[in-house]
């Protein structure tokens, strides 16, 4: 890619160095747009009543304050959001894992009639939106008593098109001659999925494991028709349920703790496997 | 041999429908069966708690009266603005940047692509709350830059004509990561002897890119403008936190309403109807999309 930029650009020295200072600048500048908001709830959820209150606003408080960190554990029952949040969404990804890993290898690798139908049919649920299964859903959940519980917040999340269509992907990539010499030693189609697929199948299901966690931690939607009681609400909940009561600006810093703390486990997971993460989106060039 | 060969595609055709049957079932209760009874529900009168068995049978008549309400149909128009604005900024931006973010030779690209593709994976619960907190008009510090460069403070969210337009680069600044790096990956599968040749041929920047990186980029901005349709236009969440539709109802969308008719009012046939009326723009406007994309 280099050496087409350079081979056709006649420039001289200075003309070399305005570009790259050019650049640089464009850098600068969407790195001050996109890390400034975060920049404003660190500093926020570090300040007093009274730097809340300065006007005009204070940037960096002088005096940085972590006690709203141990308020918002004290005014909400953050702690309990946080487990349940955790018990929800390992729950969702680990039924997303195996539910798309088992599918996603039969519309890969096996034929049969209506394979097709059926596979278009997965992919059109994706382009389903949330809202329009909400009233059945929320209905079924009340029907069978599973509202404000944790299967209740589980169960419609077990299962989805994206996950099917991104393992389906990656296994079509596996050669069949491989499968096929495990087929001829004997192998059932279940040993050889967990034995010779999966383990091939790394980083895809890695890319898919992370997705599923952030977009079930981030789910609102579902929560918020389903939880009724502050004891099973979810930490994205919570967090609403925070900005909401406590609307007085000099309470900010409490809401600025939580969310910070609320969307940690998304931020640390995209910095850590961000590689994964851009590697979904490029082989499937969609997400769910 | 014949018949282990017969026993073998019989077993392996027990194991298709073995492996298909966890995924495909969770479908089919939890999207095809609830999408039917949304449509059924639609097509009756009745309440969030009456049993199916007792809502009353009322033809269309949930569907004119949600068209014949002023509020839905202003509802479905902000959506309309919504998904336009956000397709108008970000479809433009996203191929800029994603080429920035290719050809650009500065150290950094890779904290930059991560920097930009941060906020798409943060809740957008959290982002409304702290997009909140900036576009507050006396103590939030978006006025406050303003005022340094000796621009007039705004209303931001509380103005009736600015409401929805925080709420798009709000959506902007959330997503624009994720379609920059479909671009890039988009990017990479264009030869670059394509550019060589060209560059030989003495074709400036503009030419190159207009007669090589747009029409090989087609499926890649097909899929850009289709996803960016489908989500925008069930854009909730920043509408409940932030505004709740307000100020006089101009940031009140078709999700947010169909909410409140479902969960505030309880009124069930109407919701229905209007998730059926989304439903169905969603799924006329990606086909068409995709449609026309493929003709190009």
């Amino acid at each position: 890619m280099s050496v087409y930029v350079k081979s056709y650009r006649r420039h001289g020295r200075a003309r070399r160095w305005l570009s790259l200072a050019l650049q640089y600048l464009c850098v600068a500048l969407i790195l001050a747009v996109m890390l400034f908001p975060f920049f404003w709830l660190l500093a926020s959820s570090l300040k007093s009543p009274e730097d809340l209150e300065a006007l005009p606003p204070v940037w960096w408080p002088a005096h940085p304050a972590f006690s709203s960190y141990r308020t918002v554990f004290e005014v909400t029952p953050f702690a309990r959001a946080i487990l349940n949040s955790l018990i929800v969404t390992v729950c969702s990804t680990t039924g997303i894992l195996l539910t798309s890993i088992m599918a996603g290898y039969v519309f890969a690798k096996h034929q049969f009639r209506g394979k097709n139908t059926l596979f278009v049919g997965v992919l059109a649920t994706m382009m389903v939106p949330q809202f329009v299964m909400l009233i059945p859903l929320y209905r079924m959940m009340v029907a069978l008593h599973l509202d404000n519980t944790y299967p209740g917040l589980i169960l419609p999340n077990l299962a989805n098109g994206f996950g099917i269509f991104l393992m389906r992907q990656f296994i079509a990539g596996i050669p069949d001659e491989l499968l096929e010499a495990a087929r001829l030693d004997g192998a059932s189609e279940w040993t050889l999925l967990w034995r010779v697929v999966v383990p091939l199948l790394r980083p895809a299901a890695a890319a898919l494991v992370l997705f599923a966690f952030v977009f079930q931690w981030n789910n609102f939607l579902w929560p918020l028709s389903m939880v009724y009681s502050p004891e099973m609400s979810t930490v994205v909940l919570s967090l609403n349920g925070l900005r909401t009561y406590t609307s007085s600006v000099t309470f900010t810093n409490i809401v600025m703790a939580g969310t910070a703390i609320g969307i940690l486990p998304s931020v640390l997971l995209t910095l850590w496997a961000q590689r994964y993460f851009i590697e979904g989106i490029s082989l499937t060039g969609i997400k769910g | 041999m014949i018949q282990r060969q017969r026993s073998l595609i019989r077993s392996r055709s027990l194991t298709t429908l073995g492996f298909l049957s966890p995924g495909l079932g969770l479908l089919i209760v939890f999207v095809a069966v609830p999408i039917l009874l949304t449509a059924w529900i639609s097509l009756h009168q009745g309440s969030m708690a009456i049993p199916y068995s007792r809502m009353r049978w009322v033809g269309f008549s949930n569907y004119a009266t949600i068209f014949e309400q002023p509020i839905f149909r202003t509802a479905l128009l902000n959506v309309f603005l919504y998904s336009l604005a956000n397709l108008v900024i970000i479809l433009p931006l996203s191929i800029l940047l994603g080429l920035f973010l290719y050809q650009a030779q500065v150290y950094g690209r890779n904290v930059l692509r991560t920097v930009l593709f941060l906020p798409y994976m943060i809740p957008t619960v959290a982002v409304a709350i702290v997009w909140g907190y900036l576009y507050e008009p006396q103590y939030g510090p978006l006025n406050e830059i303003l005022s340094w460069l000796h621009l007039p403070a705004q209303g931001w969210l509380g103005s009736v004509h600015e409401a929805m337009l925080s709420l798009v680069i709000l959506n902007v600044w959330q997503t624009l990561g994720y379609y920059v790096v479909m671009v890039v990956a988009g990017l990479t599968e264009i030869p670059q002897e394509y550019y060589e040749a060209a560059a030989l041929d003495g074709a400036g920047w503009w030419r190159r890119h207009w007669s090589i990186t747009l029409p090989l980029l087609r499926r890649t901005l097909a899929f850009v403008f289709v996803i960016l349709t489908i989500n925008t236009l069930q854009v909730f969440d920043p509408v409940y936190v932030l505004t709740q539709g307000s100020p006089v109802n101009s940031t009140d969308v078709a999700a947010y309403e169909m909410y409140i008719t479902a969960f505030n009012y309880g009124q069930a046939g109407l919701a229905s109807a209007m998730a059926m009326v989304m439903l169905a723009i969603v799924l006329v406007l990606s086909l068409l999309q995709l449609r026309l994309f493929r003709s190009l």
